[in-house]
């Protein structure tokens, strides 16, 4: 991730978005968390329904983590890369 | 009229519609310098949040998704379902490493994954096996969303060559003389009809059926029946004790390959701002929620009376059990409307595959070694003709050769393309690699995952090949996608190979790339926003100059 060029401010910012990404991650990939029938919702074994409820909740994770890096990079509006930019494309 | 020809005539009216927007796609958000590849080929780099999100979605989930997911999960049950989480996890890894593809792109006009290789390790043959791979993969996927028509059209009784051959010159018209304007803009139709198909699909069906717990029950009746060639059950409800690896790592190698496919790399590209791309991994998963049901279709043919019949009858050809689904369950109109999503759902991505891959060709094979100082018109010639050849090649593939034949090449293709995982992504984030190293780790890679997947018989089958896209691993003893342990072997070989060079001191290239262009954001490139009305402007441009645009 972009840690690297955090300043110290944003480190915390970042290891939140990494949390909030790697959450869907490991709830997903982990098979024994849903491998079963029941309890079953609405007519759906468990491992449909779990599964598809993670749809809206990546969602909401991967909105909440852009928001966050918004907010981080808001703090970098005027950082020293978007002026290396300029130059390179001045030069 | 039959229902058959009802659902045909809608077909037809529909493929109509589809091709003047191709067509008309042209004019749409025009720039002045329409010849260089830029335009053609990434539609002028200026896609905002909303067609980016049509964009990644109609090249993303393709007709062979809408027929090839269901048609696992019919097949063999839960372990289908991998699709779900695989299309979930996908967003966070785009998330990661995407935006930072996209601002080193930006800022040294690199239109392809290759050529970011090129620039970052300095490395022709690295960038080559990165353009090489790409292609290789991509060209079985084409061919595979016209199996995924053919599946249509076969249930709507229509035969012969010449309706596939019909849709292919018509898509190689528009895609000639729009680019990647035409399927951007035809995503919108493909979208809204897959959407309307999946809901009143989940609405309607299951209330015909007896509800979702009979679907499940019966499916799970239908699935626990002996395989004869087996002597095992179909499949289950879950999965299996031994197919939790299989399962998980299907997921993941499949995620991580995704955004490897040139036609995916193509869809970020053309976005005009950098945020736009994490915003979409926010809205994209509504696509995957719609795949989550489109998979469930498949437990619905199990359930539905006389579709598994009608399936067995045909071959037992899983691919035909959704088709079958919506001819015996929709009033034949609906049915219309539903089999012109699937494909016009094919040639969307039919149309965004051949321009990546003409994209590749042109930069980093025939710019590279042909003719270094082609000018941008001449580079944007040669996609167009490079983006005919393909879709030719893909439609000699599927007429010509056996069906089963493409689908082994694009279960192939899926393994090729993590491959260039390495020197895509990690280059991203780190140059320690030798990029010796990785073009090692990469053919090691490549010759390992081609000949397990070829040695690998289908389940009951001893002797045949491409039986299945996972194996069994040796000493860990699992079964895992074939992909990813190739992709680990590809990771040790780099870094052992790496360790070496460095210690040989052999030259590391010239990397042209600076950390601050992984986190650059420069505002669109140019042109005030066209409003989308201007496409129903038929009048010719004068002398090719856009007209001028007044403010709101």
């Amino acid at each position: 991730m972009a840690q690297h060029r955090a300043p110290s401010k944003h480190v915390g910012t970042w290891i939140v978005i990494t949390v909030l990404l790697a959450a869907a991650l490991i709830g997903t990939l982990w098979v024994p968390f849903y491998n079963h029938l029941t309890p079953a919702l609405g007519g759906f074994p468990f491992f449909y329904w779990y599964q598809l409820l993670w749809v809206p909740i990546v969602a909401i994770l991967a909105a909440a983590a852009y928001l966050l890096s918004r907010l981080a990079q808001r703090g970098n509006a005027a950082s020293a890369q978007s002026q290396e930019y300029d130059r390179r494309e001045a030069g | 009229m039959s229902g058959n020809a009802v659902a045909l005539t809608i077909v037809i009216v529909m493929f109509v519609a589809v091709t003047l927007v191709g067509f008309a796609a042209a004019r749409w958000r025009q720039a002045e310098d329409r010849l260089h590849l830029n335009e053609w080929g990434l539609g002028g780099r200026g896609f905002g949040i909303f067609i980016t999100w049509f964009l990644l979605g109609g090249d993303i989930y393709t007709a062979y998704t809408f027929i090839a997911v269901p048609a696992l999960v019919y097949g063999v049950g839960a372990l289908g379902f991998f699709a779900v989480p695989y299309t979930i996890i996908v967003f966070p890894i785009v998330f990661v490493f995407a935006p930072r593809l996209w601002s080193v792109s930006r800022v040294h006009g690199y239109v392809t994954p290759a050529d970011f290789v090129r620039g970052r390790y300095g490395s022709h043959g690295l960038a080559l096996a990165v353009a090489v791979t790409g292609i290789l993969a991509t060209m079985p996927y084409i061919a595979l969303q016209l199996v995924g028509i053919q599946a249509v059209l076969t249930v709507l009784g229509v035969h012969g060559d010449w309706p596939l051959i019909i849709a292919f010159v018509v898509l190689a018209g528009y895609t000639w003389v729009s680019g990647l304007r035409a399927p951007a803009l035809i995503a919108f139709i493909k979208d809204t009809l897959i959407y309307l198909m999946i809901i009143v699909a989940i609405l309607y069906i299951p209330a015909r059926l007896g509800g979702w717990s009979h679907i499940f029950s019966t499916a799970g009746t239908h699935l626990a029946q002996i395989n004869p060639k087996t002597g095992k059950p179909f499949g289950s409800l879950t999965v299996g004790p031994t197919a939790v690896w299989a399962y998980s790592s299907l997921a993941l190698g499949s995620a991580l390959a995704l955004f490897m496919y040139p036609h995916a790399v193509t869809g970020v590209l053309a976005s005009r701002r950098r945020y736009a791309i994490r915003f979409n991994t926010a809205i994209l998963p509504a696509y995957t929620l719609m795949l989550g049901f489109v998979a469930l279709l498949g437990y619905m043919a199990l359930a539905a009376p006389g579709v598994p019949q009608a399936v067995k009858a045909h071959g037992a050809n899983a691919q035909l059990a959704v088709p079958f689904l919506f001819q015996k369950m929709f009033p034949p109109w609906f049915a219309g409307v539903a089999y012109s999503a699937i494909i016009i759902g094919a040639l969307v991505p039919a149309a965004i595959m051949s321009i990546a891959a003409a994209n590749l060709f042109t930069r980093n094979i025939y710019k590279e070694y042909f003719n270094p100082d082609a000018t941008p018109a001449q580079q944007t010639r040669v996609a167009q003709t490079v983006s005919l050849i393909v879709k030719l090649g893909a439609l000699i593939f599927v007429l010509a050769l056996s069906k089963t034949f493409s689908i082994n090449l694009q279960l192939l293709g899926g393994i090729w393309i993590l491959q260039t995982f390495p020197a895509i992504v990690i280059g991203l984030y780190t140059r320690w690699f030798h990029h010796w190293a990785l073009l090692a780790g990469w053919a090691v890679a490549m010759a390992y995952g081609t000949i397990v997947a070829y040695s690998t018989p289908a389940p009951g089958v001893p002797g045949s090949h491409f039986g299945a896209s996972t194996a069994t691993v040796p000493v860990f003893n699992h079964t895992v996608y074939i992909a990813l342990t190739a992709l680990v072997i590809n990771l040790v070989v780099a870094a052992v190979l790496t360790g070496v060079f460095r210690l040989a001191k052999l030259p590391a290239g010239v990397d042209e790339t600076l950390p601050g262009h992984y986190h650059a954001d420069p505002p669109g490139l140019r042109r005030p926003r066209v409003p989308i009305t201007r496409l129903t402007v038929s009048s010719p441009d004068p002398g090719g100059q856009p007209p001028v645009r007044h403010g709101p």
